[in-house]
């Protein structure tokens, strides 16, 4: 009897030891551009399948995020183990550079596969397009993005900056790549009075606000922001949106790996993707409905977009851009 | 016969450490980067930066910006306290303290809470029907916006230098003139100011570096405005293009400190012109009547008062009431959401609070003790520890002038990897960011002190001397109790500015280690423009609950320690 005892105390010790380790633990830090409620409620929801993580997040838009990792790598002392920006030509970047660990693992089956990189060293999370917000009180409702050169929008519109934002720094190269608009859409825009300060917060505060008719932005703040009473309205123009896809990629350097992905999981898992949803994001799993507010991912036209050559002109058309809209 | 320096060598030693470690080596890993290119040492970066137009403008706007809001400041800040200390207006206390408060609230704050009291979708203008039409451009998105606006941040920090040079002001000279029958205009002019002077150029210096590297304003008001300042085009360039740009922003931030260093040049010229040794006790002369007049200027202060400050506090409170931004507050979409969702949901602002407090508290004693141990060298009449301490302040003002972007810029890359001996790094730790603190905010203590010492009367010293006694026992007994006022007076400003900054703690915070000026900046550049203004309608109640639990203990302190207490 004793023995049998012991035993059973045994095997149960033993499961229970085994369930202990076979769950994460430790320290995980995130550096991640979402707005912070999303971030905090991402990071809470993971917590709950995963109590015994202490999660530290740092948020700022992608390209300050990306200069304040650089700092990091120029002083050979990376933090983060998670990065969770807004563009995946970022990602390549990283990738080309040898910063990033591959997750072969990665439950990817039910995805689209052009969204996701093949070697498996990021993952999108989500579709964030980039279009038109306006006031409700505009005297002219845009439908295609030629609207915002006529001249009852002169001065009237904010868009965000590639200076601060990963989103339109992709946006930048959707259009200025398009063959009916090009570099000489941003000069016209430049001409009509347009602003480019900050991130796409700041374009969403000056349209609610009524400072600016017209703006330029990601598609679920003013989605979200109109739900809740806010005088705008969202615009999916004519000749199409650019988008972003919201990469989760674990870097080479971190410090708890099993964590990392983990976390990785959560996010490609159905209620990672479900979380997206309740958020206000169109999630990157096509079988997880979207919000309220949005079309059907079908009737969504993407303006095409090369990343090789984003990545290439990168630098050049940040300048360029700066040089137009004065910094 | 030898002279015992064993005290006062301590001291400077640990001084030279201490300016090592904060000012010259970072500073010098930073501007190291600018006079290097690829084939070397060279000065090729300037001269590109200088071809740049947009570097060119940016430099024009800074100067332009700094000085015209320089010489409001300082108009308005010493003629709030020539009145306030020398005539008999009541409710001074309150007054003193109402005019400090906007001092509180951090610049990025004042730039939201003034641009919604004026935009279209302003809560108080909107309550009157006066609010202009959807799709009209704010009128403080320009060059006057930012200037008035600098102004206004700045005016009570001249207002309390000069307070505090009134407080140690001998009674004596101004009770002379008033019983050789001079009225108050010809004792002001002919008496006060000219006592004042070093005083006074001292906060015109101070107010002008200020108003230099002040980034939250010239962010929020420049951009839209068009009008860009160095630190701004510093802050973008470095967010955008990451460390590759630091060389070319290490030139800026070198043409930023070559005109601090002009700045503190000519204050230093001029104070040395215009400076008198006084002998005899501080103490505040004799309020003038103001007799017929006085209703009228007290109802002057009044209004002038309520309106800088009452405005742009209502503007907050109503936007931190809406459920999202673009409604119209009234009684049906009034909600408390804002604030459970901070004070409940996030732990962020209890920490953030924390984290602030601690930091600046421990930023402000540090640094009093400093100043009272560098204003005692930089009067001493040895030659090397004078100089020492010239150097020591030109070293904390440059630092001071520079934007906080650059600070810690600069910080991140000496204090990254682990230090040497102790094997930890400071990173991503709170450690980092007081230190941040000590190196940027030095000037603001140093200020108060060095003027009070080089108004001191070297006899007390000398006296103490032949008497036997040692450096410790001088400090303590002798230069730390006159001091104090000053002292308390530099730890408090110190502390105040600390408390509510951004540029400092913008690239060093990290979760855990969070400031109050980085969580509402986060919340602001996230689009969370309410929840910004929740938290900012807290930080102004809890510093001004701080203010007046400062108040309570004013009774028992000396006089001149608690600023408002006149």
């Amino acid at each position: 009897m004793k023995i049998l005892n012991s035993a059973l105390t045994g095997l149960a010790v033993a499961l229970i030891a085994t369930s202990a380790l076979a769950d994460v633990s430790g320290k995980l830090v995130l550096y991640t551009s979402q707005p912070n409620e999303d971030a905090q409620q991402t990071v809470e929801a993971f917590n709950v399948l995963h109590p015994n993580v202490e999660v530290e997040w740092f948020r700022d838009g992608t390209t300050n995020v990306m200069a304040r990792l650089e700092a990091e790598f120029a002083a050979g002392d990376p933090q983060p183990d998670l990065l969770l920006i807004a563009d995946s030509v970022t990602m390549e970047r990283l990738t080309n550079e040898g910063r990033l660990m591959a997750h072969p693992e990665a439950d990817i089956a039910a995805y689209d596969p052009a969204t996701m990189d093949p070697e498996m060293f990021w993952f999108s999370t989500k579709l964030i397009t980039t279009g038109i917000v306006y006031n409700t009180a505009a005297p002219m409702v845009p439908t295609s993005w030629q609207d915002l050169l006529s001249p009852e929008a002169a001065n009237q519109i904010v868009m965000p900056s590639p200076l601060t934002s990963g989103a339109a720094t992709i946006h930048m190269v959707s259009i200025t790549g398009h063959p009916d608009m090009g570099w000489e859409y941003y000069q016209a825009l430049a001409d009509q009075g347009a602003l480019a300060q900050g991130g796409n917060g700041g374009v969403q505060t000056a349209v609610a606000g009524g400072e600016k008719l017209y703006g330029m932005i990601v598609d679920f703040l003013p989605i979200r922001a109109a739900a809740q009473g806010a005088p705008v309205a969202f615009v999916f123009p004519r000749e199409g949106v650019s988008y972003v896809t919201e990469p989760v990629a674990i870097l080479s350097t971190a410090q708890n790996p099993d964590a990392a992905r983990a976390f990785v999981d959560f996010l490609l898992s159905r209620e990672g993707q479900e979380l997206a949803a309740t958020q206000g994001y169109l999630p990157a799993h096509p079988d997880v409905a979207g919000p309220a507010g949005f079309p059907a991912r079908a009737d969504i036209t993407l303006l095409p977009f090369d990343p090789a050559r984003a990545l290439a002109e990168d630098q050049a058309n940040k300048l360029r851009f700066s040089e137009i809209f004065g910094g | 016969m030898k002279r015992n320096w064993g005290g006062e060598r301590t001291a400077l030693a640990a001084l030279a450490c201490f300016g090592l470690a904060l000012f010259a080596a970072p500073l010098w890993l930073l501007f190291a980067q600018s006079l290097v290119s690829a084939e070397g040492p060279s000065f090729a970066p300037f001269a590109e930066a200088l071809e740049n137009r947009a570097v060119r403008r940016a430099l024009i706007n800074s100067l332009d910006s700094a000085s015209f809001s320089a010489i409001i400041a300082l108009v308005l800040g010493v003629g709030l306290a020539l009145v306030l200390a020398l005539s008999d207006v009541r409710g001074k206390r309150i007054m003193v303290f109402l005019i400090l408060l906007p001092m509180m609230i951090p610049p990025h704050v004042t730039a939201i809470a003034w641009t919604q009291t004026f935009g279209p979708s302003s809560p108080v203008l909107g309550l009157f029907g006066l609010a202009p039409p959807p799709g009209t451009p704010n009128p403080l998105y320009s060059r006057g916006g930012v200037i008035a606006l600098l102004a206004l941040q700045h005016t009570p920090l001249a207002f309390l230098l000069t307070l505090a040079a009134i407080r140690v002001l001998p009674r004596e000279m101004i009770d002379a003139a008033r019983v050789s029958g001079a009225g108050p205009l010809r004792t002001l002019v002919r008496v006060i100011l000219p006592l004042l002077a070093p005083a006074l150029i001292a906060a015109g210096a101070l107010v002008f570096v200020a108003a230099l590297g002040n980034f939250g304003i010239p962010a929020l008001l420049g951009i839209p405005g068009r009008y860009t300042t160095l630190p701004v085009l510093i802050w973008q360039r470095l967010s955008a293009f990451g460390p590759g740009m630091l060389p070319a922003l290490a030139v800026l931030a070198t043409l930023m400190a070559m005109v601090a260093l002009a700045a503190v040049c000519i204050q230093i010229a001029l104070s040395r012109w215009s400076a008198v040794r006084l002998i005899g006790i501080p103490q505040p002369p004799q309020p003038f009547a103001l007799g017929r007049a006085r209703p009228v200027v007290e109802a002057a202060l009044g209004c002038l008062i309520l309106g800088t400050l009452a405005l742009p506090l209502l503007a907050l409170i109503g936007t931190s009431l809406v459920p999202v931004f673009g409604v119209q507050l009234s009684f049906d979409t009034a909600t408390l959401e804002n604030y459970r969702e901070i004070l409940w949901r996030q732990g962020v602002t209890a920490r953030a609070f924390a984290n602030s407090t601690l930091a600046a508290g421990i930023a402000g004693l540090v640094l009093a003790l400093v100043a009272v141990i560098v204003g005692y060298f930089a009067v001493g009449r040895a030659a090397t520890p004078r100089r020492f301490a010239a150097g020591f302040s030109t070293l904390a003002e440059l630092t001071y002038a520079l934007p906080g972007i650059v600070i810690s810029i600069a910080f991140i890359l000496a204090f990254l990897r682990p230090l040497p001996v102790i094997g930890i790094s400071l990173y991503n730790t709170l450690a980092l960011i007081i230190l941040a603190y000590l190196a940027a905010f030095a000037a603001i203590a140093l200020k108060p002190v060095v003027a009070a010492f080089r108004q001191l009367d070297p006899a007390l010293d000398e006296a103490a001397r032949i008497a036997g006694a040692g450096f410790t026992r001088r400090l303590w007994r002798i230069f730390v109790p006159l001091m104090a006022p000053a002292a308390a007076s530099g730890a408090i400003l110190v502390f105040l500015t600390a408390y509510n900054e951004i540029t400092v703690s913008a690239l060093l915070w990290s979760t855990g280690n969070e400031t109050i000026g980085s969580t509402i900046f986060n919340y602001e550049n996230g689009g969370n423009t309410t929840l910004a203004a929740a938290m900012s309608t807290i930080t102004v109640a809890v510093t001004g609950l701080l203010m007046l639990l400062l108040d309570r203990l004013g009774r028992h302190l000396p006089p001149g320690i608690i600023p408002w207490r006149i």
